[in-house]
């Protein structure tokens, strides 16, 4: 191609820090850096687990650790962010037809937060919260 | 019309995203912030917890979950890439691509040998 296509100049690194819409599009997105920090240190936990009780307890006392709690605590705040921006979401991508009508966007996103607290009642039980 | 090889990252993209969405925070939880609450003791044991990753069904849907997780972030990080001004998207997601397949491989490995 022969035509030079119009490039709008934008600061590179720092152009959605302009507007607050495009702050809350940037934190959903970098949590995908908090979810694959969560993954690795859950696959060396399981790889600790394997090595014996020992490896395992040293994995537990790194989860413990000042550092591993602060990690800990960003990645739970991205995981929020990305859950409520994801259900956000599911109407634009998701059109429920019964009968005549669409099924209400609210009431999606509605049922979607009813499974959400569903399956984390669940896996805190299965962890023994009585 | 050219067809897009793009699908099948896009659809692991959704379905880890969902999946991330519903299990993620209550996992974060459990294993990153309950121990230093002194909460779930027991269940965080290295006998517990052998006994429960050994169970072939909690293999099954861990490695379900990891891995959907792990395709749901490399999709979502080579969007990142490009967003921060990265053009080259050809190494871009050849390397995120590359990673969740490594994460993929450890995964299963780590889930086999405990």
């Amino acid at each position: 191609m022969s035509r030079k296509p119009y490039q709008r100049e934008l600061p590179k690194t720092t152009w959605f820090l302009r507007h607050a819409r495009y702050k809350k599009y940037m934190l959903h997105e970098i949590s995908a850096i908090a979810v694959a920090v969560y993954l690795l240190i859950l696959i060396v936990g399981l790889f600790r687990l394997a090595q014996g009780p020992d490896a395992w307890a040293g994995w537990l006392a790194f989860v413990t650790s000042p550092l591993g709690l602060v990690i800990h605590l960003i990645v739970f705040g991205l995981s929020l962010v990305h859950t409520t921006a994801w259900f956000k979401a599911v109407p634009q991508a998701m059109r429920i037809q019964r009968g005549e009508q669409f099924v209400p966007g609210p009431t999606i996103v509605g049922a979607h937060y009813v499974v959400w607290a569903a399956v984390s009642v669940f896996v805190l039980i299965l962890a023994g919260v009585a | 019309m050219a067809r897009s090889h793009k699908a099948p990252f896009w659809f692991l993209f959704a379905a880890g995203g969902t999946v991330v969405a519903f299990v993620l925070p209550v996992m974060v939880l459990v294993t990153g912030i309950a121990p230093t609450l002194g909460l779930f003791t027991e269940a965080l044991s290295y006998d517990a917890m052998s006994a429960f990753v050994g169970n072939w069904i909690v293999k099954i849907i861990l490695f379900g979950i990891l891995t959907l997780a792990l395709w749901h972030a490399a999709h979502r990080l080579r969007v990142v890439a490009h967003d921060f001004g990265i053009r080259a998207d050809a190494p871009v997601a050849g390397t995120v691509y590359g990673l969740a397949a490594l994460g993929t491989v450890l995964t299963a490995i780590a889930l086999l040998s405990v």
